[in-house]
C-alpha cells in the first residue's frame, strides 16, 4: 500500500487528495491536512474516486464501428484510419472542415497538445471546450472590464472577507471544499448573502438570501448599483483612481427605482437596501458567482453588471475582495489557459494577431492558420450544414451537456468522421467512428489549474489499463502521421517546458517549482517568481477598469400558454457531469433521487401530480419522461432537472439561444410544459428518444 | 508489563521491518502523512507526529474495498485476501482503541482476522495533545493500553533519555527477539502518567462534549436541533471514512469476464450511513429520511450507552479526526457545541 499525492479530477477547486494504491489500483482516498485548498477535506466525489477510475468498463484499446458494431483495433490502424479521415475532410473542404473539441478535464499538457494539433497539424482554429457552456461569459466579459477573465483573488480570501455574496452558484453542492471554506467564515462573522431563484443549503444557511426571479440577474445588480449611487455608498476615491466610465453608468440607472427593481426580480425593497449597503459598506467583500450568471443569452453582460458592482465598490484588488468566478471542471482554467479557444493561444495570445501567429509559427517550425474558428456550438452548426466534415472530441459528452440534445444527435450524424478520445463508452463516444483509449487522471503525470489560477501537479499513481495513453501521446502520434513530428514530446514535463518558453504568464513555471509550493498561481513570470495570489493590486491589464452600462434582457424563452412553466438546470452533490464517473460508485448512484424533475409542492398540486408520478416534460426542442420530486427549493412556476442523467437527458429540453458574443448558450432558462403519466405507469427511459436513436443510426 | 530501555527507537524500527512489512506515518511534502511502507534500511529519523494521521489503522483490516467472492455462474469461490506479516509503527492510544473496537465488531469476519493475526501493533503514548483531541475524556488515551497493543513506546523525555519499550503481549515478546535492550530503569509508570496528567490538562475539561453525551442519552436533544445540525451535513462520508470505529459496508457487485460464461465479483466497500440512501428501502421508504435524523443515528453510536455497555467503550475515541474532515462544521465539537445547550 502507498500513497500518491495529487489534485482531484472532479472540480474546479483543485483539493489535494492522496491516492491510496494497492495492487496496481486506486482502492481509495485519503484527505491531505496541509494542502491550502482543500485543508484535510474532501466532498462525496473526490471520496469517490476509486470507483470513479475503475477499471471495470474502461476503454482498454482503440474501437473502430463497422456496421454500426465497435470491433477492437490496434493503434496502428486506429491512429491510420483517423488520419486519413481527417486529411481526406482537409483535402475536400480545406481545415475550415475539420475540429476539435479538446477537454477542460484532462491536463495542461493534454490541451497545449491538441491546440497544437488543431493549428499546427489541421491547419485549423476551430478548438474549443465545453467552458463555452461554461465560463466564456466571464472570460469575454471580464476581459472587457478589466483586461482578464479568470478570478482575481484566491480561495484563501475568503478568510479575509467581511462579506461574501455568492450570485448564481450553489457552492456547497458544486464546490464543497469553497462552500466549507464560506461556513467557516460565516461562523467568524463574515456576513453571507446568496442570491438565487432556489433554496439552496447555501441560500438556507446564509445571512441573507435573494431569492432573485430567473434571468433577472441584470436588473438586480443595476438595481443595488442605483440605490449605491443614490446613497453615496459607492468607493469614489477608488473610481477616481482606477475606473473609467462611471458617469456613463450613473446616468444609466438614474431614472431606475428600487420599487421597479423590486417588481422584475420579485426581491423585496428592504432586502435590496440591506445588500447593496452591506456589500459597498463592508472593508472586504468577495463577490463568487457562476453558471446563474453565465448561462444567458445575456451572459456575458450579466458578468458585466457583477463587474460593474464590484468597481463601484472598489471591492477588488485587496485582500478578501474580488470577482470570482467559479471555475466547474478541474482543468477548464487550464484549458483555456492552453488555448483552446478558436480566438487565443496559450496565455490568451490573441489569435488574430499577425505577431502572435508569427511567434508560434517560429517555436511551431509551420504556419500557423489566419482564419478565425469556430466555437463547438459553432461546429455543431457547420456539421449540419455540411460544412465540418470530421470531428474530434477529447473526454466531453455534449449528447448529455450540450443544450438541444436532438440538434446535438444530427450534428454527429452529419459529420463525415467522429473520433472520441475517452474514458468509457459514454453516449457520445457510442457514436463515433472511433474511439481511442484514454489514461485517467491517476495514470500520467501533468498539471491541472483550478480556478484560483493555481497551477498544481498531478502524480501518477498506477499504470493506464489495457492499451490506453494520456491524450498528449495519443495526438503525438497522429501528429506525426500526418506529416508533423513537433509533437513528440519525451514525457509531460518536456512538452510543460515547451509552453512555458511561449506563453508569458507561465513562464517562471517548472515542474520542480510546483513541487515545493503546492503548484503556482499565473501570472508566474520574471515580475511574480512566486506566482499572483491577488491579480489587479495596482492596475488593471486595460489600465483603468471600465464600467459598461448594461440592460435587462429577459431569457429568449419564456412561459406562455402553450409552455407554461420556467425550466432550469442544475448540479447534485454527488454527481459529476455526465455521470460517466461518479456514477460508478454504488453509493453515489444510490443518492440519485428517484424523481429528476424538480417541481415546487404547491405546482404539484395544482396539476394534480402526486411526489413521484410519472411524468411526460416537454419543451419545442423535445420531450422525455422521468418521475416528478416535490421540493421547496424551487419557487413557484420553475421546474428543474439536473443534467448528469443520460434516462432523463434535460438537455433535450434546453434551447440554445445564445449569447452574441461568447455564443454561450441560454442553458438555465427555457419555457416547459408536463404532463401526467396515468398513476402506476412508470416512465419509459427511451421515451422522446426517437430522433436522438434515429440520428445514432445514421 | 516487561520494560525496556530503547536508545535509538529506529534500532526497533529496523529489527521489525525485517521480517515484516513495516508500516509508519510519514509526510509525502504535499501536505499529507500516510501510513507509508519502510524498509529495513531506512534509516530516517522516527518523528512521533502530534497529530494522529488523516487515516487510522481501520483500512489496514477493514479496507475499503474488499473482494469477498467470485461466482463463475455456477461455482462460488471464496476469495481471501493474500497477506503477509505487517508491523503498523507507532499508533496513537485513540487509534488502538479503535482497533480493540472493531475487533469485537468483526470478531468472526474472515477477512478482517486474516489481516489482523498477521499484524503487530506498535503504540506510542503521546506526551502532548494533539489540537482537537479529548480522549482524555473517554479514557481512550494518551496512555496506550496494554491490552491494545503488542509493544508501547514512550517517547523521550529529553534528547539524551532513552526511550521506554514495554511489551505488552505474547507476540511482542516474540518480535523482540534477537534484540538486546538493557531493562527499564526509572519509575516508567510514574511518568506515563505524568503524561497522561499533561495531556489531559491541555485538553481541558470538554464540559460541552460531556453534557452533549448526557443529552443524547437522555433524549433531549429535539428534533429541530437535529434539523439545523443536518442542513450542514453535505453528505460527503467524510466522517465516516476518517472515523476509526465505524464499520458500516455496502455490496458492490461487478461483471467477471470468464471465457465461456458471464459471472461476478462480489466486492464489500465502505458505506455511509449520512447518504440518504444508506437506509433506503427499495418500496422507497426512508426511516432516516431526514438528514438531522441521520447525523442523530451517528452519533448515538458513538457516545450511545447501550453501545458502550455492548463494547467496554463508546465508539469515539476522541481522535477528533470528524471536526477536522468535516465541510459543515458538524464534526464532535461542533455537534456537541449546538445539543449540549439543550441539557441546560
Amino acid at each position: 500500500m502507498r500513497v500518491v499525492p495529487s489534485i482531484c479530477t472532479f472540480c474546479g477547486v483543485g483539493c489535494g487528495i492522496g491516492l491510496r494504491v494497492e495492487a496496481g489500483q486506486v482502492v481509495g482516498v485519503e484527505p491531505q491536512p496541509g494542502h491550502p485548498v482543500s485543508q484535510g477535506q474532501l466532498c462525496a466525489k473526490g471520496w469517490a474516486t476509486s470507483f470513479a477510475i475503475d477499471p471495470q468498463n474502461r476503454l482498454t484499446s482503440p474501437l473502430i464501428k463497422e456496421h454500426g458494431v465497435f470491433r477492437r483495433a490496434s493503434w496502428d490502424e486506429a491512429l491510420a484510419r483517423v488520419a486519413s479521415e481527417f486529411q481526406l475532410a482537409m483535402d475536400e473542404l480545406g481545415p475550415s472542415a475539420v475540429g476539435l473539441i479538446s477537454c477542460a478535464r484532462a491536463s495542461n499538457e493534454d490541451n497545449y497538445a491538441a491546440q497544437k494539433f488543431a493549428r499546427a497539424v489541421l491547419k485549423s482554429n476551430n478548438i474549443d471546450h465545453c467552458a463555452r457552456i461554461c465560463h466564456s461569459p466571464s472570460v469575454a466579459g471580464l476581459g472587457l472590464t478589466l483586461g482578464s477573465g479568470a478570478m482575481t483573488n484566491s480561495i484563501a480570501d475568503i478568510d479575509q472577507a467581511e462579506v461574501i455574496l455568492v450570485i448564481g452558484a450553489d457552492v456547497t453542492e458544486n464546490h464543497a471544499m469553497i462552500g466549507a471554506r464560506m461556513l467557516r467564515a460565516q461562523a467568524r462573522g463574515a456576513c453571507l448573502i446568496v442570491i438565487d431563484p432556489r433554496k439552496t443549503r447555501l441560500a438556507r444557511l446564509a445571512d441573507i438570501h435573494l431569492q432573485v426571479r430567473l434571468g433577472t440577474n441584470i436588473a438586480l445588480l443595476n438595481g443595488l448599483l442605483q440605490i449605491i449611487f443614490a446613497n453615496g455608498w459607492e468607493n469614489q476615491p477608488f473610481l477616481a483612481a482606477r475606473c473609467e466610465g462611471d458617469e456613463a453608468l450613473r446616468r444609466h440607472l438614474a431614472t431606475l427605482t428600487p420599487q421597479q427593481t423590486s417588481a422584475i426580480t420579485g426581491v423585496p425593497e428592504a432586502d435590496l437596501l440591506a445588500v447593496a449597503r452591506r456589500y459597498s459598506q463592508a472593508r472586504a467583500a468577495f463577490i463568487a458567482y457562476g453558471m446563474g450568471i453565465t448561462q444567458f443569452q445575456s451572459g456575458t453582460n450579466n458578468v458585466v453588471a457583477v463587474s460593474n458592482l464590484a468597481l463601484a465598490c472598489g471591492q477588488i484588488g485587496r485582500p478578501g475582495t474580488g470577482i470570482n468566478p467559479l471555475r466547474g471542471q478541474n482543468n477548464v482554467q487550464g484549458a483555456c489557459d492552453m488555448g483552446c479557444l478558436p480566438n487565443v493561444y496559450p496565455g490568451y495570445q490573441d489569435a488574430a494577431d499577425p505577431r502572435v501567429q508569427a511567434k508560434f509559427a517560429k517555436g511551431w517550425g509551420t504556419p500557423m492558420p489566419a482564419q478565425p474558428g469556430l466555437t463547438s456550438l459553432g461546429m455543431t452548426h457547420a456539421a449540419q450544414q455540411g460544412e465540418l466534415r470530421a470531428l474530434m472530441i477529447m473526454g466531453e459528452e455534449p449528447l448529455l451537456t450540450d443544450p438541444d440534445q436532438n440538434q446535438v444527435a444530427r450534428a454527429f450524424a452529419a459529420l463525415d468522421f467522429l473520433v472520441v478520445v475517452e474514458l468509457t463508452l459514454t453516449e457520445t463516444a457510442k457514436r463515433a467512428d472511433v474511439v481511442l483509449p484514454a489514461a485517467a487522471f491517476a495514470e500520467k503525470e501533468g498539471t491541472f489549474t483550478n480556478c484560483e489560477r493555481r497551477v498544481q501537479r498531478i502524480r501518477q499513481a498506477i499504470a493506464p489499463p489495457g492499451q490506453a495513453r494520456s491524450d498528449w501521446q495519443i495526438l503525438g502520434e497522429l501528429a506525426a502521421r500526418m506529416g508533423y513530428a513537433g509533437m513528440r514530446w519525451v514525457d509531460a514535463e518536456a512538452l510543460f517546458a515547451e509552453m512555458t518558453a511561449l506563453t508569458p504568464i507561465f513562464s517562471a513555471m517548472t515542474y520542480p517549482l510546483l513541487e515545493q509550493r503546492h503548484g503556482l498561481q499565473w501570472p508566474c513570470d520574471a515580475a511574480h517568481p512566486h506566482g499572483s495570489p491577488l491579480l489587479h493590486g495596482e492596475q488593471f491589464p486595460l489600465g483603468r477598469g471600465r464600467l459598461l452600462p448594461v440592460s435587462h434582457v429577459p431569457p429568449a424563452e419564456c412561459p406562455d400558454a402553450e409552455y407554461p412553466f420556467f425550466f432550469t438546470t442544475h448540479r447534485l452533490h454527488f454527481h459529476y457531469g455526465c455521470g460517466s464517473m461518479t456514477r460508478k460508485s454504488p453509493l453515489l448512484e444510490r443518492e440519485t433521487p428517484r424523481g429528476l424533475l424538480f417541481m415546487h409542492p404547491a405546482d404539484g398540486s395544482a396539476q394534480q401530480l402526486q411526489d413521484g408520478q410519472g411524468v411526460r416534460v416537454s419543451s419545442r426542442r423535445g420531450w422525455l419522461e422521468t418521475r416528478v420530486q416535490f421540493t421547496d427549493d424551487l419557487p413557484r412556476g420553475v421546474l428543474s432537472m439536473p443534467y448528469h442523467f443520460r434516462e432523463a437527458p434535460c438537455n433535450r429540453l434546453t434551447n440554445d439561444a445564445q449569447d452574441p458574443s461568447t455564443k454561450m448558450p441560454e442553458l438555465k432558462a427555457c419555457a416547459v410544459a408536463v404532463q401526467a403519466l396515468a398513476l402506476g405507469v412508470a416512465p419509459q427511459i427511451q421515451a422522446g428518444a426517437a430522433q436522438v436513436n434515429h440520428y445514432a443510426s445514421l | 508489563m516487561q520494560a525496556y530501555s530503547l536508545d535509538q527507537v529506529e534500532r526497533l524500527r529496523s529489527h521489525l521491518a525485517q521480517d515484516r512489512q513495516l508500516y509508519e506515518v510519514r509526510p509525502d511534502g504535499q501536505g499529507g502523512q500516510h501510513w507509508q511502507l519502510v524498509a529495513a534500511g531506512d534509516l530516517g529519523e522516527f518523528l512521533p507526529l502530534a497529530e494522529p494521521p488523516p487515516f487510522s489503522a481501520k483500512s489496514f483490516f477493514f479496507p475499503e474495498r474488499e473482494l469477498l467472492f467470485r461466482f463463475s455462474g455456477g461455482n462460488f469461490y471464496s476469495a481471501l485476501p493474500v497477506v503477509c506479516a505487517q508491523v503498523l509503527f507507532g499508533l496513537h492510544a485513540c487509534d488502538l482503541q479503535a482497533v480493540a473496537y472493531q475487533d469485537q465488531f468483526f470478531a468472526a469476519d474472515p477477512h478482517y482476522q486474516t489481516r489482523r493475526r498477521v499484524t503487530l501493533l506498535v503504540g506510542i503514548d503521546c506526551l502532548h495533545s494533539c489540537a482537537g483531541g479529548f480522549c482524555s475524556t473517554l479514557g481512550s488515551g494518551p496512555q496506550v493500553h496494554a491490552d491494545n497493543a503488542d509493544l508501547i513506546l514512550l517517547p523521550r523525555a529529553s534528547a539524551t533519555a532513552d526511550w521506554l519499550l514495554l511489551v505488552a503481549s505474547s507476540a511482542g515478546a516474540a518480535a523482540l527477539r534477537g534484540l538486546d535492550l538493557p531493562p527499564a530503569q526509572d519509575d516508567w509508570q510514574a511518568e506515563r502518567n505524568a503524561n497522561s496528567v499533561c495531556v489531559t490538562q491541555e485538553q481541558g475539561a470538554q464540559r460541552e462534549v460531556l453534557e452533549g453525551i448526557a443529552s443524547l442519552n437522555q433524549g433531549l436533544i429535539d428534533t429541530q436541533t437535529w434539523d439545523e445540525i443536518g442542513l450542514r451535513c453535505l453528505g460527503c462520508s467524510g466522517c465516516t471514512s476518517v472515523c476509526p470505529t465505524c464499520s458500516c459496508f455496502a455490496p458492490l457487485d461487478l461483471p467477471l469476464e470468464l471465457p465461456t460464461e458471464a459471472g461476478s465479483q462480489r466486492e464489500r466497500v465502505w458505506d455511509s450511513c449520512l447518504y440518504q440512501g444508506f437506509q433506503q428501502e427499495a418500496s422507497g421508504q426512508n426511516p432516516t429520511v431526514s438528514a438531522g435524523a441521520r447525523v442523530q443515528r451517528f452519533w448515538s453510536h458513538k457516545f450511545g450507552d447501550s453501545f458502550k455497555a455492548q463494547f467496554g467503550s463508546y465508539g469515539c475515541v476522541g481522535c477528533g479526526r470528524c471536526d477536522r474532515v468535516c465541510p459543515g462544521g458538524i464534526g464532535v465539537h461542533g455537534v456537541m457545541h449546538k445539543v449540549g445547550a439543550c441539557s441546560s
